[in-house]
């Protein structure tokens, strides 16, 4: 059961994404969560969330959240592809490695995301709650860091 | 589990890998035209994903809850003693309104004025939230088993919230008055000053297509025009927080974020939103569905 964990824990940030919280001004600043259990799970176990799930997670989370449909599914699939292709920075380096990594990751996401609304809407959208969102997603990183270690190491042998 | 060969799976990695990117871009500009598959199927996963999202959404609902009322212990004497004196001041109010419904009804009965259709409504839980900056709406546990007809509005106590834009068989989307494509034909009740109240993905949506000159003034009331005929006339949407002769930017009745509970209100109207299939079978269904329910739903 545990080579389900990563995809387990993914469709799980998903449903956290778009969870009402009744926090005046949380919904359009929510971390990007899916982007966090990604970014981990194509460090430190790849071939157990291939870009098939992410591409069908990220498909699910965009038509539930209403946006547009796609964007996400682009989204993780690109950002698994950057990542992977950088593993060896990261994969048993100490933590502050693989935040920086997330940080660069993180901010590079957002403002691709910027971008291709901004493109869509055919007018330039408003920025600051892309910069809110990209700062809070990568403060909350150490928390869903930790907590999907702790889960890896608690339920997965190797890796 | 399948056993492949490294070489063929890095084969079939490297041909899945380009594909799924580009079906993602078709997608989204299947999306962005609006097409007719895309919008069944966001209803099935909407229907497939309500009952898991209305189990996650119940423990930060009890929390909300929790928290609350810790606050209003902490206020209860204060809050009794506003209470009080605002229960005599709307005791006044009362007086009057019941003087000024007979009236009315007696004034309709004179005139022979048409009756309002007779509204409906269903009341509905908030179980998921747009995660995005780009876009406002939220899913609510209701859907056409329960008789929510896309086009409907939604309101809560305090005023508009949305309108129904997809609806399922359990499970509905609103989209907010906030959202980036709402646009929502208003009136400003002082001067009769009519404008289009336009979301821009911000707390404050905007009065845009204002005359100039407009003889608006902050802290007017905005109340719907019932134009265009989704809404109906007079629904309480906010007062306007800042104009500066060109710009106007009005502060909504409810505070979004924070609704829980929504009415998903039928007041007959719905027909009046275009349909996103062509066919017109969908069309027919509805009126079966919302004929003869005059009353509350559920």
């Amino acid at each position: 059961m545990a080579i389900l964990l990563p995809v387990a824990t993914t469709v799980l940030a998903m449903l956290l994404s778009i969870q009402a919280i009744p926090i005046p001004g949380y919904a359009p600043v929510t971390p990007a969560f899916t982007l966090m259990a990604a970014y981990h799970w194509t460090i430190y176990r790849p071939d157990l969330l291939p870009s098939l799930a992410l591409f069908i997670i990220g498909t699910i989370q965009d038509l539930l959240s209403g946006g547009l449909t796609g964007v996400t599914a682009l989204l993780l699939l690109l950002a698994r592809a950057i990542v992977s292709g950088n593993r060896q920075h990261f994969v048993n380096r100490p933590f502050p490695f693989v935040w920086a990594g997330f940080t660069l990751l993180t901010g590079g996401a957002m403002l691709f995301l910027w971008t291709l609304h901004s493109l869509l809407a055919a007018e330039l959208l408003d920025f600051r709650g892309t910069v809110f969102r990209a700062v809070l997603t990568i403060s909350v990183f150490p928390v869903a860091s930790f907590l999907l270690g702790r889960t890896q190491r608690a339920l997965m042998s190797e890796g | 589990m399948i056993r492949l060969s490294p070489a063929r799976r890095a084969m079939i990695q490297r041909i899945t890998f380009p594909l799924l990117v580009l079906l993602s871009a078709v997608m989204i500009v299947l999306g962005k035209a609006d097409q007719v598959v895309l919008e069944s199927l966001k209803n099935s996963v909407m229907d497939a994903a309500a009952p898991a999202l209305d189990m996650l959404s119940r423990p930060s609902g009890l929390v909300d809850t929790a928290v609350g009322r810790a606050r209003d212990f902490l206020t209860v004497y204060q809050e009794n003693a506003r209470l009080a004196e605002e229960n005599e001041r709307l005791l006044g109010w009362q007086q009057a309104a019941l003087k000024l419904a007979s009236e009315n009804a007696q004034l309709r009965d004179l005139l022979r004025v048409a009756p309002e259709p007779a509204t409906s409504y269903v009341t509905a839980r908030v179980i998921a939230n747009s995660g995005g900056t780009y876009a406002r709406s939220v899913i609510v546990n209701a859907g056409r088993e329960n008789g929510v007809v896309r086009g409907e509005a939604a309101v809560t106590g305090e005023g508009l919230v949305g309108r129904v834009s997809e609806v399922g068989s359990r499970a509905a989307r609103i989209l907010l008055i906030t959202d980036l494509n709402s646009r929502v034909p208003v009136i400003a009740e002082g001067s009769r000053q009519r404008a289009v109240l336009a979301g821009d993905n911000s707390e404050h949506p905007s009065l845009r297509y204002l005359e100039v000159g407009a003889a608006i003034r902050i802290g007017d009331r905005i109340v719907t025009s019932g134009q265009g005929g989704v809404f109906p006339p007079g629904l309480p949407v906010g007062v306007v927080a800042v104009f500066n002769g060109e710009l106007a930017r009005v502060e909504l009745f409810v505070e979004l974020s924070r609704v829980d509970y929504l009415r998903l209100v039928d007041y007959g109207l719905a027909d009046a939103l275009p349909s996103p299939l062509p066919l017109a079978p969908r069309g027919g269904k509805r009126v079966e569905q919302s004929a003869g329910s005059s009353s509350v739903r559920r």
